[in-house]
């Protein structure tokens, strides 16, 4: 099991052909940071990364050229699929208290 | 015929830490070479419900997934996109993810579960992961014939690209706790 030694963090991101690698890790970031810092402290109140959430968007809403995936996009809100996977945290909650 | 298999994992990492450290798996760059199978990770949506403190989140993943000859020469792709769905309930402090193939649908469905919840002997220090993967190969696809076979190799894949997330979710849990040492909790 080898340590991957640490090299500079997000100097470059190698081979990413997406055009909206940069808006993507800004976003990225920035959520990581927000989750970390903020909402698993129970600061959730407020949403953060805004800005940074719309400009990324709006790239890959221009270049996701898979059908399936710009089905996600789409969907204001959440779909199906969510929906259900939150039914089923409901019901571990239960199962769980 | 479906192959299922479940997986339990006790991190010794808070499940704040944990949690932390799944978001980052894919998308730090550092990783890429440990799971290089992944190719590109999007957020599609996300969503959070500030009354309740949940957070929902729709990923698209798109992974390397080359498969013996036989199944190429069938398949006729090796990219393969999956969409991976998050529930964090940060009241309750559980997070869900379920991530299916959208790709290749007529030929196979794979889909994995992973639970992170605070482990009920340490709630505070450590993090339970329970892991659920099905596999079906549609029973009609030029597949079928040799289900057994691919069903087995793939579980044999999944297996070993779970083994090598973990050393990932250590490295970076790792990383977050020495950098949270710096910060104020």
């Amino acid at each position: 099991m080898g340590i991957i030694r640490e090299k500079k963090p997000k100097s470059s991101s190698p081979s990413s052909t997406s055009p909206c690698a940069d808006l993507r890790a800004a976003y990225h970031n920035c959520f990581n940071r927000w989750y970390s810092e903020k909402f698993v402290k129970g600061q959730w109140q407020k949403e953060e990364c805004v800005a940074e959430w719309q400009q990324y968007r709006a790239c890959l809403s221009e270049h996701l050229e898979d059908k399936h995936l710009s089905r996600f996009l789409e969907a204001e809100g959440l779909d199906g699929t969510a929906r259900a996977d939150s039914a089923n945290v409901a019901d571990g909650a239960e199962t769980n208290s | 015929m479906v192959k299922a298999y479940a997986q339990e994992h006790v991190y010794k990492h808070p499940w704040e830490i944990v949690t932390s450290a799944s978001w980052r798996k894919f998308a730090d760059p550092e990783n890429k070479r440990t799971l290089s199978h992944v190719l590109d990770v999007d957020t599609l949506n996300h969503k959070l419900d500030a009354e309740s403190g949940k957070l929902y989140t729709t990923r698209a993943i798109t992974i390397h997934a080359p498969g013996p000859w036989f199944v190429r020469k069938i398949v006729g792709q090796d990219i393969c996109h999956c969409v991976e769905s998050t529930v964090v309930d940060g009241q309750s402090r559980s997070m869900q993810l379920t991530t299916r193939n959208i790709s290749l649908q007529k030929f196979i469905e794979v889909e994995e579960r992973i639970r992170y919840d605070p482990h009920p002997d340490n709630p505070r220090g450590w993090t339970m992961c329970k892991q659920e993967t099905s596999i079906r190969i549609k029973p009609l696809s030029a597949l079928a014939s040799m289900a057994e076979k691919v069903e087995q190799r793939c579980a044999e894949r999944f297996l070993q690209n779970s083994v090598k997330g973990r050393e990932v979710m250590e490295r970076i849990c790792k990383y977050l706790e020495s950098e949270s040492r710096g910060i104020t909790f």
